[in-house]
């Protein structure tokens, strides 16, 4: 099922880096439909894995990659709308591809999920982290694409990106935004996630909720994650850090995001692995 | 009909007589009015820019009308014929639509691709509109020039990048600082090149401009002359730095002003709020380890225009892609420009079918008399239908003939085997010879405008 969307975020994707070397808009609003297409069958096969599990799709790491993933292009499209600028959506897209063909060739099992997994706590913690991720994926990419037009200006070389990105203002209006939403979110699941594993604790002896401390590497590189985004919006605010800097940190910052994601929901966490 | 191109362009005509040339110095519409009234056209637009003066006219005779326009254009703005003449040019039907197409794109301005020339043929249009000299002829040759226009605009990089240095400055200080409203601009130095440039960020809604200048009154003359700028003290000149977000220097000093160390003191309490330095003084005011400092965007005169020439390589790079769509969209023109060709043969058949058709409703008038009036009305009704019918293929093919050749050959076929009168076929006959050569220079004969036959 997650392979139509694929298939369409590929579509997105070719559509989104030929319009941003030619330029032309007809191609601009074609890439934009296909990404609005890939979201809607994606939110087709989210809700349909909902109803079949009788909860939104969220506990394996594919599914989490996948409903990452979808809210990211959710994310990305709100952004776009906003702001009606289509450059980024070249930079978007090859991680929504990355991250979806995973999802779409190795897909976990989302069985019914255990009680302890089904309180609203819980809930909160998977979802708020999601958004999380996908506010600093978004992040991330506007860093990545602040840094390449302040490097072609500052070396005075008025090229590619200069003639196809924002502003290096709007980028890192954006970029800060987008890491104050994320880190908001990352705080709450965080939040709810200490509080919840307590009292799961209490109801059952499953070993992976026994896992659950800071030495659990999924757990470490996510208050990592946190440190460095509080970090970021801290120094920000005190020190009046913005721009290379601050977009430095957003791009490093959502490293360690992706390394949460890929290698260590898949091998080496012994308690997010339901 | 033809269409008929007659003017002066930036290209053939020196600017000491374009500036005579100016139509809207004394007012489009009276020039069109006046046109009107000399009876020279059947339809008339004027184009008038800085860089060209061009009337496109309708008109039945090239030879005629192409020494009618010259002698218009002449009399009109009180120019010598023998001064004006060796500066003219005319293109006729589709090398008119042709030109008209590139000028509204901007490939005929003087720099390739600037923007106002398509608002100023929209204008041109307008006008015409307003003083009744355009018919459908102009109207569809002027609609299809704003939509070739559009569609360079779109499909090519043709109008992209900044081709001035004041504009590339401010194109610059956009692509840093987005919207330029609220941001403050210094500028040091009270020259002219300063000022322009602040005249120019100003124009895009700054919110504050200072200049600073060693001498105080210079400072404050020039800032009068900006206009809502102020003048402040050279000893200022570290807090003005602090409180702007673009500066300009332009001081003809002869050594560095603003030094790396001096802007770093000023960066510090700043953050990291970016400063955008443009530096046009020759010797340079700022010290170009400057730039090293992070949020600081140095530039210098040579840093500008390397931008500037590597936006008009851009542009001619262009130019091959936007003359395609020209080509082409002056083919679709012509397709329409020659099946009016075959109108005159359409309308006489028609005529020539009616007549029949009432001929013989009157020679049966007296058999149909004794009628009701209802079946008269009917009998009538149903001769039309069948006319019509019988006509409406023909006319259909014959409107929807491609080429000038076969247009003449169907209109003569038609108009031998119906019998129509040759009169109505002159039309078609001129267009069978339109597509040919149809470009000359205008060519007078000693003092007086060239009267001879195209004989094309």
């Amino acid at each position: 099922m997650n392979a139509v969307p694929l298939v369409l975020y590929v579509a997105a994707l070719v559509a989104y880096w030929w319009h941003f070397s030619r330029r032309e808009p007809a191609v601009g609003r074609t890439a934009t439909t296909l990404l609005v297409f890939a979201a809607l069958a994606h939110t087709f096969v989210i809700g349909m894995k909902t109803m079949e599990i009788g909860v939104v799709p969220i506990i394996s790491p594919s599914s989490a990659i996948s409903t990452f993933v979808w809210l990211l292009a959710l994310g990305y499209l709100y952004t776009e709308m906003t702001t009606d600028e289509r450059a980024m959506g070249a930079f978007i897209l090859p991680l929504l591809v990355a991250l979806q063909a995973i999802s779409a060739f190795k897909s976990g099992v989302d069985t019914a999920a255990a009680p302890i997994l089904q309180g609203p706590l819980f809930s909160i913690h998977v979802l708020s982290l999601s958004l999380a991720y996908a506010s600093l994926g978004l992040a991330c990419m506007i860093g990545v694409t602040y840094v390449l037009l302040f490097k072609e200006i500052k070396a005075k070389q008025l090229g590619f990106f200069y003639a196809r990105l924002p502003s290096l203002q709007v980028l890192d209006t954006m970029n800060q935004r987008a890491v104050i939403l994320g880190w908001v979110f990352l705080t709450i699941g965080l939040i709810a996630g200490f509080i919840w594993t307590p009292q799961a604790r209490a109801y059952t002896d499953d070993p992976r909720i026994k896992a659950m401390s800071l030495a659990d590497p999924t757990i470490f590189v996510a208050v990592l994650c946190w440190a460095v985004y509080s970090f970021e919006a801290w120094i920000a605010r005190r020190m009046g850090w913005g721009g290379r800097r601050t977009a430095y940190l957003s791009a490093l910052a959502f490293v360690f995001v992706l390394l949460n994601f890929v290698p260590i929901s898949y091998f080496l966490t012994r308690s997010h692995n339901f | 009909m033809h269409l008929i191109l007659v003017g002066v362009s930036h290209r053939t005509a020196p600017v000491e007589l374009r500036e005579r040339l100016d139509f809207q110095a004394r007012g489009l519409e009276t020039a069109l009015r006046a046109l009107a009234d000399s009876g020279a056209t059947r339809e008339a637009a004027v184009v008038s820019t800085c860089n060209r003066a061009e009337i496109y006219a309708v008109c039945d005779d090239i030879q005629a009308a192409r020494s009618e326009l010259g002698r218009f254009i002449s009399q009109f703005h009180g120019i010598e014929q023998a001064a004006l003449l060796p500066h003219l040019y005319d293109l006729v039907d589709l090398e008119a639509a042709r030109h008209l197409f590139r000028v509204a794109s901007g490939l005929d301005s003087l720099v390739v691709g600037e923007p106002q020339i398509l608002g100023q043929v929209k204008d041109a249009h307008a006008s015409a509109g307003q003083a009744q000299t355009v018919g459908p002829l102009l109207n569809r040759l002027f609609h299809s020039s704003f939509g070739v226009g559009k569609r360079v605009r779109t499909e090519t990089a043709l109008g992209s990048g900044a081709v001035s240095i004041g504009f590339a400055a401010v194109a610059l200080a956009k692509k840093i600082f987005g919207d330029l409203k609220g941001r403050n601009v210094l500028v040091v130095g009270a020259g002219e090149m300063g000022k322009l440039t602040a005249v120019h960020m100003k124009s895009q809604g700054v919110s504050r401009v200072t200049i600073v200048s060693r001498t105080m009154a210079h400072a404050a003359r020039t800032a009068e002359e900006i206009g809502g700028a102020s003048a402040a003290p050279w000893e200022e000149i570290d807090a003005a730095l602090g409180a702007s977000d673009i500066v300009i220097t332009a001081t003809g000093a002869a050594q560095p002003i603003l030094t790396k160390g001096r802007i770093e003191s000023v960066m510090r309490p700043r953050r990291s709020r970016p400063l955008f330095i443009i530096d046009i003084a020759m010797p340079r005011d700022v010290e170009a380890a400057a730039a090293e400092i992070e949020q600081v965007f140095l530039y210098n005169i040579d840093d500008l225009q390397l931008a500037v020439n590597e936006n008009l390589a851009r542009r001619a790079s262009e130019v091959d892609r936007a003359e395609q769509i020209v080509t082409e969209e002056v083919e679709k023109f012509g397709g329409w420009f020659r099946s009016r060709g075959a109108i005159p043969t359409v309308v006489a058949l028609r005529q020539h079918a009616e007549q029949i058709r009432r001929s013989e409703l009157d020679r049966l008038a007296f058999k149909m008399a004794s009628l009701p009036p209802e079946a008269r009305g009917r009998v009538d009704e149903i001769t039309r239908l069948i006319v019509e019918k019988l006509l409406l293929t023909p006319t259909e093919q014959l409107k929807g003939l491609g080429d000038s050749e076969t247009i003449h050959t169907y209109t003569e076929v038609v108009t031998r085997l119906f019998g129509l009168s040759p009169a109505t076929n002159d039309e078609d006959r001129d267009a069978r010879h339109r597509d040919k050569d149809n470009v000359e220079p205008f060519r007078p004969a000693s003092g007086s405008f060239d009267r001879r036959k195209t004989g094309r």
